[in-house]
């Protein structure tokens, strides 16, 4: 009898673990609020990061375009040596 | 700065000035399909992310299948930005391979691959295949129960090839099922065997566009085009491309972090509704598609031989299209390329969707 | 071409500012990569709590050992029975050092390094002598603490 009783709370034990298992999941993203406004701002601050870059990395390509255009990017042929 | 000083330092001792005037001769054409050029340098810079990130990653993780999902779960929960390099690892593996597909159907479309570029194409096709293998032992090192599952049926289907099957089987599974030895070998092909592979092959693949320059679409070869010089112009048209690229991948990563499942256990059922990684949906769906006897014969055994000859004919293309080698006009491999491409993307939504 | 009244050619001023940009995001990006490569270093402790039945009984002239953070401490009884408790790390290059009961000394094995029962490194390679530590005991609880450190336990 006591061997039953034994068994029976041991199956509710196992039971009521595995549901504790289930109630909790792994956090894959820090909960607190502190944690999650410093993400979303670190977030914001670097696309203002990149898109400044692309901004710079623009002027400098119309900047190399408009000197291509010009022409005066590639050497002069038979230019005079400095002997 | 004495940047002067620097710079007289190494042109004492390299030609600098070779090879300035070697890379300004690399020029690239310019007419309406030239957004495609971009594809490559996009799935090259996703992978070298997953290099970097990888890399990172494999100094916390542990690759012994007792202790393998716990020590993801002690990256995500108890490392300065875990959470955030692991997130970044499974976008950038997403993406990565996204931009591989992408790159891929592009240049079967635009028939990159006639001649003289079938080396291209092969390499090409290697590294897909690599890049793959890549998700799939990648995938597995979680260890949960989904990965636990894929792994099963995917080193499952590639036992019912015939004559090969067999060996592969055991090749990758290290066994004759799915255990901890797998884990490991997984592991060692994911941050050994592959990367390395992958550089070998990724420096071939990148040396033979140097050599042949940029494939040119068959309608436009005739006309004269304008040329750019890549450096600097298209270097830094890249470059704005691949911080585009980075700053998608990391929104990706931040604010939809993936979800870590229960430890596997090889003695459990195969959980609800399992699928693949969206990858593989379309391989999935097919075998679907073929009924369990087809004439007395297993059908799952004549739909991987039929899939095995379509992938076979997709890898060998460059020398069955006898036309593009020729240069001339060829319609029917543009409708083959059509096919596949959609037969891609439409099985691989219905997967998705079922 | 520099134009005679502006400070730099507009090459100069593109390229600075591409080139600080650029450092500064790289910068960024390493820094956050670099904080998640060196993991957190653990702290030694101030003080460890161990259980005073398992030490205070050991025969006169040994030692027992204890964790002390992740490193050796030793837990000392003299003849006499005065009970000391040190750090059992050689000041040289911290190897374990152990007690040679014979000779009421501590050796250490990497350099042939002695120190006396008081710690003094009186021969061999260390520069100084061991660390001891200060003992209390609070009925079941035996608190090791460093020299100096005022212990407050937790209630729990």
């Amino acid at each position: 009898m006591k061997r039953i009783i034994f068994a029976f709370l041991s199956v509710i034990a196992c039971a009521l673990d595995l549901f504790a298992q289930e109630a909790a999941p792994v956090e894959v993203f820090p909960t607190a609020p502190y944690d999650r406004y410093i993400i979303f701002q670190s977030l914001a601050l670097f696309w203002v990061a990149i898109v400044g870059l692309i901004v710079i990395i623009r002027m400098k390509l119309k900047e190399i375009e408009r000197v291509q255009k010009m022409g005066i990017d590639r050497e002069e042929k038979d230019i005079p040596l400095l002997d | 700065m004495s940047c002067q000083r620097l710079r007289n330092w190494i042109e004492e001792r390299y030609d600098v000035e070779g090879m300035k005037r070697l890379a300004r001769h690399k020029l690239v054409p310019v007419h309406q399909y030239e957004i495609w050029y971009y594809t490559g340098g996009i799935a090259m810079f996703l992978f070298i992310l997953q290099f970097i990130t990888g890399m990172v990653l494999s100094f916390y993780y542990i690759p012994y299948f007792e202790h393998a999902n716990k020590s993801i779960i002690e990256i995500v929960t108890k490392l300065n930005m875990g959470w955030f390099f692991r997130s970044l690892h499974h976008w950038g593996a997403q993406l990565a391979i996204t931009a591989l597909f992408i790159h891929v159907f592009s240049t079967l479309l635009l028939k990159s691959y006639r001649k003289p570029r079938e080396l291209l194409w092969i390499s090409g096709f290697m590294l897909l295949g690599i890049s793959i293998f890549f998700g799939l032992s990648g995938y597995f090192l979680l260890w949960d129960e989904r990965a636990f599952a894929a792994v099963r049926v995917a080193t499952g289907g590639a036992g019912n090839l015939p004559v090969i099957g067999g060996f592969i089987k055991a090749f990758l599974r290290g066994g004759l099922d799915v255990t901890g030895d797998t884990l490991t070998r997984f592991y060692a092909f994911h941050v050994s065997v592959l990367p390395l592979i992958t550089l070998f092959l990724v420096g071939i693949h990148v040396l033979l566009v140097q050599y042949h320059g940029m494939s040119v679409p068959m309608s436009l070869e005739k006309k004269p085009l304008k040329q750019i010089p890549f450096f600097p112009n298209l270097f830094y048209k890249d470059l704005i491309i691949w911080l585009l690229v980075l700053g998608l991948t990391v929104t990706l990563a931040t604010l939809l972090p993936p979800e870590i499942g229960k430890k596997a256990d090889p003695l459990a059922p195969a959980p609800e509704n399992i699928k693949p990684e969206w990858y593989f949906l379309f391989l999935f769906q097919t075998l679907k598609l073929f009924p369990g006897e087809i004439l007395g014969m297993n059908g799952e055994t004549i739909a991987i031989i039929l899939i095995s000859c379509g992938i076979l004919f997709f890898f060998l293309i460059p020398f069955f299209d006898r036309r593009s080698s020729r240069g001339e006009k060829s319609v029917l491999f543009t409708w083959i390329g059509v096919f596949y491409t959609l037969y891609f993307i439409v099985m691989t939504i219905i997967g998705f969707l079922s | 071409m520099k134009i005679n009244h502006s400070l730099v050619t507009r090459r100069t001023f593109l390229n600075t500012l591409f080139g600080g940009w650029l450092a500064a995001f790289c910068g960024g990006t390493f820094y956050a990569l670099l904080k998640f490569a060196f993991p957190t270093l653990g702290k030694e402790p101030d003080f460890v709590v161990l259980k005073t039945g398992d030490f205070m009984d050991i025969s006169p002239n040994s030692v027992k050992p204890f964790a002390w953070g992740g490193q050796l401490g030793l837990f000392y009884k003299k003849q006499n029975g005065s009970t000391y408790a040190l750090k059992g790390v050689c000041t040289h290059m911290e190897c374990n050092v152990t007690y040679k009961p014979e000779d009421k000394k501590f050796y250490c094995a990497c350099h042939q390094g002695w120190f006396d029962e008081d710690g003094k490194n009186i021969a061999g390679p260390p520069p100084k002598p061991l660390e001891f530590f200060d003992i209390t005991t609070e009925g079941e609880k035996l608190i090791v603490a460093k020299k100096g450190i005022k212990v407050e336990l937790p209630k729990a």
